[in-house]
């Protein structure tokens, strides 16, 4: 039953993830490679305020996703001159960056030593200690992201999303000024994998850089694209499934690591056939 | 004693394995006109394929050498031959290839683990021995590298200039229809451009090896840094990237001089990042 339920958080986590890279990449039409970078800020703000100052969880929340939405408004006035490839590549170049940062900034991050110790939330005297507790916790969060991201996405500012990445030109002369589009979304985008970072600090309580590498960033991108690109749904049975894979092949026997190198040879290949056959993904409303 | 000569020496070993990375990387993206992550994977192929065939079974190292380049070669062909010739053919955006080509390289570069496992390993020595040069000191295979990088780049600049395939490699870099209308089988040329592009991956994946170490990650790091010195140098312009290889490397370890060697990354991609804002088509404008 524990067993379970530590799965389900972990899905609840990596749908926040996935699905906040879904505004990115399926809605506004970027392919960013560099949502780890946001995931580890989030988490290390949440780590470094617990560990040091005590902070209260729900406020290391909002301060790692304020600081996150600030570095992606940065990251934005990079990425705005560059489309298509040359995006993605330089969001591999900030998601690098952003590592070194977390592995050599030592007087704050302890660096490769990584951070203990991290509180679970309280919430009025309410400690979160139980992992049936988180997970209801953290579900709900989860659960009212993707309300929100709903809410976004069928506003008029989610259509405008949704045209600018059809086609820009007309969407510009049309007297909407694209480049803001873009700059918010990324920057909600980033917020809410910082969310996602500030949970999973909490749940493990041991944070290092390792997890925030730009490998990370390309699973959860393959989260997105398996699932389907602009759809919240298919976003989230993609996490779902590539999640619980390597558990799967644990199952049949295989040993652990040897279960998460599967996994990666398992969700590579799919890459390949998807964009060979289907790069909208199972359930996408989009084609990159 | 100085540091500035051990400084110098240590980025001319760098720059050349850049070099060997963006020579090939380059000369795959003039034919085909997208980023191909898996091309970084292809060089951890040639590391691990000189670690079987040495370490595993006892080859002479030579010929492990020269075993390993061939299969990298022909992976880096069945590459082309299974996707991407056939997503070309489709007329897929090259965002699409790029997103093939990491899910390639992530499939390749879990299979390595899975077999020789996580671990980093050494290979056997191929030369031994050290030599100073202007007061910096050299390992013999570094003299080996480098030595290998300039043949490397001048056997390819003859093949590229002189040959007829050569001709043939930049009419569809031009314009592969055209190509295609004057006769030129653009995917046989694309396909034997994998096949050399490949194969220098493989040499830059095997000096690594020699001269470090392998372990199953190492060619994001290798491929990140080809890609850097490729755009610095003009994408596409397979001898700008050498140049690009060898200002990355003196850049690099002279940016770590003063600040800790752990940031080499950061800095890469910082130039990288400067160089596309200011200069986006690389030090030499092509056309």
């Amino acid at each position: 039953m524990e067993y379970i339920i530590h799965l389900l958080i972990l899905i609840s986590i990596y749908s926040i993830l996935s699905m906040s890279l879904n505004l990115i990449v399926g809605y506004a039409g970027l392919l960013s490679v560099t949502h780890a970078a946001f995931y580890g800020v989030g988490a290390y703000t949440t780590a470094i305020l617990i560990s040091r100052y005590e902070t209260n969880f729900f406020l290391t929340a909002i301060a790692g996703a304020i600081i996150a939405g600030l570095l992606a408004l940065l990251f934005g006035l990079i990425l705005k001159r560059f489309k298509a490839d040359y995006y993605a590549l330089v969001t591999f170049g900030l998601n690098i960056i952003v590592f070194s940062v977390f592995l050599n900034w030592q007087e704050l991050t302890r660096g490769p030593l990584g951070i203990p110790g991290i509180d679970r939330p309280e919430l009025f005297g309410f400690v979160f200690k139980e992992n049936i507790f988180f997970l209801v916790l953290v579900g709900l969060v989860a659960y009212a992201i993707y309300e929100l991201i709903e809410y976004v996405v069928k506003s008029s500012f989610g259509r405008t999303l949704k045209a600018l990445r059809e086609d820009e030109v007309t969407t510009e002369v049309l007297g909407y000024k694209t480049e803001n589009y873009k700059m918010v979304t990324f920057s909600l985008s980033a917020a809410l994998a910082a969310i996602a970072g500030s949970f999973f600090a909490s749940y493990i309580t041991f944070i290092d850089p390792s997890t925030f590498s730009l490998d990370e960033s390309i699973f959860i991108l393959s989260l997105v694209i398996l699932g389907g690109l602009a759809n919240s749904r298919g976003v989230f049975w993609g996490t779902v499934v590539l999640i619980l894979l390597p558990e799967a092949l644990r199952f049949v026997g295989f040993p652990t690591d040897i279960a998460a190198q599967m996994r990666q040879v398992v969700y590579g290949l799919l890459l390949v056939f998807l964009m060979m056959y289907r790069p909208r993904g199972f359930m996408g409303k989009y084609r990159l | 004693m100085s540091i500035v000569p051990q400084l110098v020496a240590n980025s001319l070993i760098a720059g050349s394995l850049y070099a060997l990375v963006a020579l090939g990387f380059n000369l795959i993206f003039s034919t085909t006109k997208f980023f191909n992550i898996t091309h970084g994977v292809i060089s951890a192929i040639g590391g691990y394929g000189v670690f079987y065939f040495a370490k595993k079974l006892g080859w002479g190292v030579p010929v492990s050498i020269l075993a390993a380049i061939a299969i990298a070669a022909f992976v880096g062909w069945l590459t082309d031959y299974f996707v991407f010739r056939k997503m070309r053919a489709k007329k897929s955006s090259s965002m699409i290839m790029l997103v093939a080509s990491l899910g390639l390289f992530t499939a390749i570069q879990a299979v390595i683990a899975i077999f020789f496992s996580s671990q980093f390993q050494t290979l056997p020595a191929l030369v031994t021995g050290r030599v100073e040069i202007f007061g910096a000191i050299f390992t013999s295979i570094q003299i080996v590298i480098l030595a290998t990088t300039v043949v490397i780049t001048l056997g390819l600049a003859f093949i590229i200039k002189k040959t007829k395939f050569g001709k043939a490699v930049q009419a569809v870099s031009d314009d592969v229809e055209v190509a295609q209308i004057v006769g030129i089988k653009s995917d046989v040329i694309i396909g034997r451009v994998f096949i050399i592009g490949s194969a220098i991956a493989a040499v830059a994946g095997i000096a690594i090896g020699f001269d470090t170490g392998i372990e199953p990650t190492m060619g994001m790091s290798l491929l990140l840094k080809g890609v850097i010195a490729s755009i610095i140098g003009g994408v596409g312009n397979v001898f700008g990237g050498v140049l690009g290889a060898f200002l990355l490397g003196f850049v690099e370890n002279f940016g770590i001089w003063k600040i800790s060697g752990e940031w080499k990354d950061a800095i890469a991609f910082g130039l990288l990042i400067v160089f596309l804002i200011f200069r986006p088509q690389g030090m030499f404008k092509k056309k």
